[in-house]
């Protein structure tokens, strides 16, 4: 009985998923303390970046010369920086940036993870050995190192970056969809509907790609936290996005010359940067643990 | 006295979803160099209760309630863990269901023998090592695969290696628990002859838990029969098989194909096993018990001796009704 | 097994091939001239021409190409900085031991304290202790190596002035840079070992060891541990990678004259003979990284061992040099 618990629903079951799940899901998304945190700062900064106007009465490059590196308060919560700039504005403005690159980034990535790896998982074989291997290939390159070079080739701007960190994510969302697939591909489901006749696009579009969402969904969530780190890496390095465009990446790159003397223009960016990562990463885990109840107990 | 007394063992497990209750109040003894057949569907709480007499529910959720496991007139349930892993391997042991998972596949076999071999005796590795092998070949398998590893073992010779370890230090108490159900039908006649002779040989006695009334006519001295975690007839082999009192009892043997009768259908016991977490109150079968009257719902059901070592479990049997 | 590793090692090859052609095509295409960049205002056309031959910029692509592999793979030779004219091959060699080092400790700091941390979660799951310890993973494991280098920077270095912040003078410049690259790690080698020894502990040879009357210390170590490293091995390989990649913001934050600065360095004077030749060897780090971790896999486990040996004949089907899932993230 008890040796029994946790594999109790098969996992045909499990990929049959109607659409009344989905409420299923939420209910399980909201019921998790940790997970419905990481979906209050998602919210919060999407909300907070995306309406930055009215949280904020300064424009974010307004420079004033004479209020220099002043420490946080109450007109300007955060302090200022070097010109000057009032540092929480220039912080909402800089997670546009950076959320609509890491949010752009993942879509691309996935977007073509998901052809890739479903064409090389549905057919295998030769197919499927070609596109492995050149995944291989790609793959022995650390993902900030092509990002780096591709970045540098492609130059800098908020488009270039997000192509840049979404080439180099396409192999690891392409094998996760891959290895989804293939699990997919011989259950009996599949089997049964390649037996009564369906052509090999209808398969994979009514029978297997819908089973791969809630995988590319967390993929993609989680994707999201990882872009966002190596997005203010790159513009750290001075690869991402250029001053005077606010990016927290560059906001640290540029406060890094007063790390010494003026703490603000370093921790603050550091927490945006901390708190959108923790966000989508409990987000991520959530959405797993809700999406898939055969992983908790 | 008897080698192994339980008195009202109750074990539950409570989980947020709700407690089930997996063994409630079992009451049961094996005498020296006898063999106990524990039969019951899965869920009845066969494997439980063997793993309380080792000490090894998992706890939480695994939550012992109330009993006494009296071995040799020590109660186990209040041992010292210390104790208990001097009791564990050495005076009980266990093989259980599968032996594909139950063999750590990174330790080579011989190796996974001799440790329970150290751990009791003290003795050197070599020695152990030797013990080990000697143990091998008396389940059948040479010597020299002893430093094989477990994947280079077919599924027969993995239980064969799982029964010689637990023989190793010769307990007074094996716990077989469905020892032979992941086998070929071949293997299991092998296997369950090996373990009888096995067990004569060293005067242990055996709990050995089935669903399988075959091996148990085979093997068996006693037969205990488990219903939704409670014992419902117990007795000797022979009464139990000639005279089946319980009404579950009954419907098990009406499930089994005979050679002898030409049936053209079998005759299943309707309706499935109550949900151990959401027992019905009353005789825990009367739902699904033909014989069942408006009584049965409610109330406790006692055991009763219907005949001289021959308890059943059911009113109206007590009642002489049926 | 030999012949596996020697299989795989062949199977190298074509992948650092394909490394090569891709860095080398993307630094092909980039725009931006780096003769005019090197010589500066005011030059004429016979000097700019003298310098393209002398680096053998006017040739074609495949020419290039073709003497970059010949260059780099059979003379090792990875060309000449376009800055500073000093041989790569040798900057690298200088450079690569200090990264490898700070690699390796960080490694090393990552195994030794997320592991214990992670089994001491999984044997108390659900208390006290578990919970703090989850909390704390979640929070590192959010924080990129290098903003914890800045932070770390402000607390130790600026306010506490406890640990020197520049170089590597002293043993102590050692604890930042190798503490603030391994706290990421930490966490996800803290997870992994847990999940993975919650998962092992369940297992039924763990219950078979326990009925053998086996002491709980022993069980762990000798029945569950090794179950539990190869995952474990997977990510610290994977964590490798990254450490690596993330040498380069790291090493320019504390001052280290490894290979990551060297190749920050390339990316901000456009040197890319410097950018190529930096990430081909790091690329070719990571594959041998990827191939020692494969064969860890056989030496724990005999079964992947027992299957290396039957597939003499054939690399591996799903993947020669699989690089582990990259769990934390890019930088």
């Amino acid at each position: 009985m008890k040796r029994n618990k946790s594999d109790a629903p098969s996992a045909l079951a499990d990929v049959t998923r109607k659409r009344g799940q989905w409420s299923d899901v939420l209910s399980r998304l909201f019921r998790n303390k940790i997970g419905l945190l990481g979906v209050i700062i998602v919210l919060l900064l999407v909300v907070l970046t995306v309406f930055a106007p009215l949280f904020t009465r300064y424009p974010y490059d307004a420079q004033s010369f004479p209020d220099r590196f002043k420490l946080p308060d109450a007109s300007h919560i955060m302090g200022t920086d070097n010109f000057g700039r009032d540092l929480w504005t220039r912080l909402l403005y800089g997670g546009r940036i950076s959320l609509l690159i890491a949010i752009l980034a993942s879509v691309i990535s996935n977007f073509i993870g998901v052809f890739i790896g479903s064409v090389s998982g549905y057919f295998g074989s030769k197919t499927d050995t070609v596109i492995m291997r050149a995944l291989d290939i790609l793959m022995a390159i650390p993902p900030l190192l092509l990002a780096i070079a591709i970045s540098s080739s492609l130059g800098s701007g908020p488009v270039n970056t997000a192509l840049a960190i979404s080439l180099s994510g396409i192999p690891y969302s392409a094998r996760i969809i891959r290895s989804t697939v293939m699990s997919i591909k011989d259950s009996e489901f599949v089997e049964a509907a390649r037996a009564t006749g369906s052509r090999h696009l209808r398969v994979i579009f009514r029978h297997i790609l819908p089973n791969t969402i809630a995988p590319l969904i967390v993929g993609a969530t989680l994707g999201i936290g990882a872009n966002i780190m190596a997005i203010s890496g790159l513009s750290f390095i001075g690869l991402g996005v250029h001053p005077p465009i606010p990016e927290w990446g560059s906001i640290l790159a540029d406060g890094r010359a007063y790390i010494r003397d003026f703490w603000p223009i370093i921790v603050f960016p550091s927490i945006f940067i901390m708190l959108t990562i923790l966000g989508f990463n409990l987000f991520g885990d959530a959405l797993r643990d809700a999406l898939d109840p055969r992983l908790k107990d | 006295m008897s080698l192994l007394q339980i008195n009202d063992l109750t074990i539950h497990y409570v989980t947020r979803g709700g407690t089930v209750k997996a063994v409630n109040g079992i009451d049961l003894s094996i005498e020296a160099g006898r063999t106990l057949g524990l039969v019951g569907e899965t869920g009845a709480g066969k494997t439980t209760s063997a793993l309380g007499i080792l000490g090894l529910i998992p706890k939480p959720p695994g939550k012992i309630i109330s009993g006494q496991i009296l071995f040799e007139g020590a109660d186990l349930l209040k041992a010292s863990q210390g104790k208990m892993r001097m009791i564990r391997g050495n005076d009980i042991s266990m093989i259980y269901q599968d032996p594909m998972t139950a063999l750590n596949p990174i330790l080579r076999v011989g190796d996974q023998i001799s440790e329970v071999i150290i751990q009791h005796s003290g003795c050197s590795k070599a020695e152990a090592r030797e013990k080990s092998e000697g143990m091998l070949e008396t389940v059948g398998i040479r010597a020299e695969r002893a430093a094989d590893y477990p994947h280079q073992f077919s599924g027969g010779m993995k239980q064969r290696a799982v029964i010689a370890m637990a023989l190793a230090c010769n307990p007074k108490l094996l716990i077989a628990d469905e020892p032979t159900t992941a086998l070929d039908v071949t293997i299991q006649a092998q296997v369950l002859e090996m373990m009888r002779e096995l067990k004569d040989e060293l005067g242990s006695s055996m709990l050995l838990i089935t669903h399988d009334l075959g091996i148990v006519a085979e093997t068996c001295d006693d037969v205990a029969i488990m219903y939704a975690g409670e014992i419902v007839e117990i007795g000797a082999l022979e009464r139990i098989f000639h005279n089946p009192r319980h009404p579950y009892t009954l419907g098990l043997f009406g499930s089994i194909p005979s050679l002898d009768k030409d049936v053209r259908r079998l005759n299943p016991i309707p309706g499935l096993m109550p949900d151990p977490a959401d027992l019905p109150s009353g005789c825990k079968f009367h739902a699904r018990c033909a014989h069942a009257c408006d009584d049965c719902g409610s109330g406790s059901t006692e055991l009763c001796e219907t005949e001289r070592g021959h308890f059943v479990r059911c009113r109206r049997v007590a009642g002489g009704e049926i | 097994m030999l012949v596996y590793a020697l299989k795989r090692l062949l199977w190298m090859l074509p992948v650092m091939l394909g490394v090569l052609i891709i860095v080398f095509t993307i630094t092909y295409f980039t725009p931006g001239d780096p003769i005019a960049a090197m010589l500066g205002p005011g030059y004429t056309p016979e000097r700019y021409a003298q310098k393209a031959a002398e680096l053998g910029l006017d040739q074609g692509y495949f020419i290039r190409l073709g003497k970059y592999i010949w260059n780099a793979f059979v003379r090792f030779d990875l060309g000449r900085s376009y800055l500073s004219n000093l041989s790569i091959s040798d900057e690298i060699a200088a450079r690569f031991p200090i990264t490898l080092c700070i690699g390796v400790l960080t490694i090393f700091v990552m195994a030794v304290v997320g592991m214990p941390l992670g089994i001491f979660s999984a044997i108390r799951q659900y208390g006290a202790a578990d919970a703090a310890l989850t909390v704390a993973a979640l929070v590192m494991n959010a924080i990129p190596a290098f903003v914890f280098a800045l932070l770390s920077l402000i607390l130790f270095g600026v306010v506490l002035r406890w640990l020197p912040v520049n170089g590597l003078g002293s043993w102590k410049a050692w604890i930042l840079p190798v503490v603030t690259s391994a706290l990421p790690g930490i966490a996800v080698v803290m997870r992994m070992s847990r999940t993975t020894m919650l998962e092992v502990i369940r297992q039924d040879y763990i219950r078979t060891a326990r009925s053998k009357g086996l002491k709980e210390g022993v069980i762990i170590r000798k029945h569950a541990l090794k179950n539990c490293l190869i995952p474990l091995i997977t990510v610290t390989g994977g964590f490798m990678t990254s450490v690596l990649a993330g040498s380069i913001i790291v090493e320019t934050i504390f001052g280290i004259p490894g290979l990551g600065m060297y190749l920050m360095g390339g990316i901000i004077g456009r040197d890319y003979p410097v950018i190529n030749g930096s990430v081909l060897l790091i690329s070719l780090i990571v594959c041998i990284l990827n191939l020692v971790v494969d064969l860890l896999y056989a030496m724990i486990d005999p079964r992947i061992k027992a299957q290396y040996s039957a597939k003499k004949g054939k690399i591996k089907k799903s993947g020669g040099t699989l690089p582990p899932v990259n769990e934390g993230g890019a930088a």
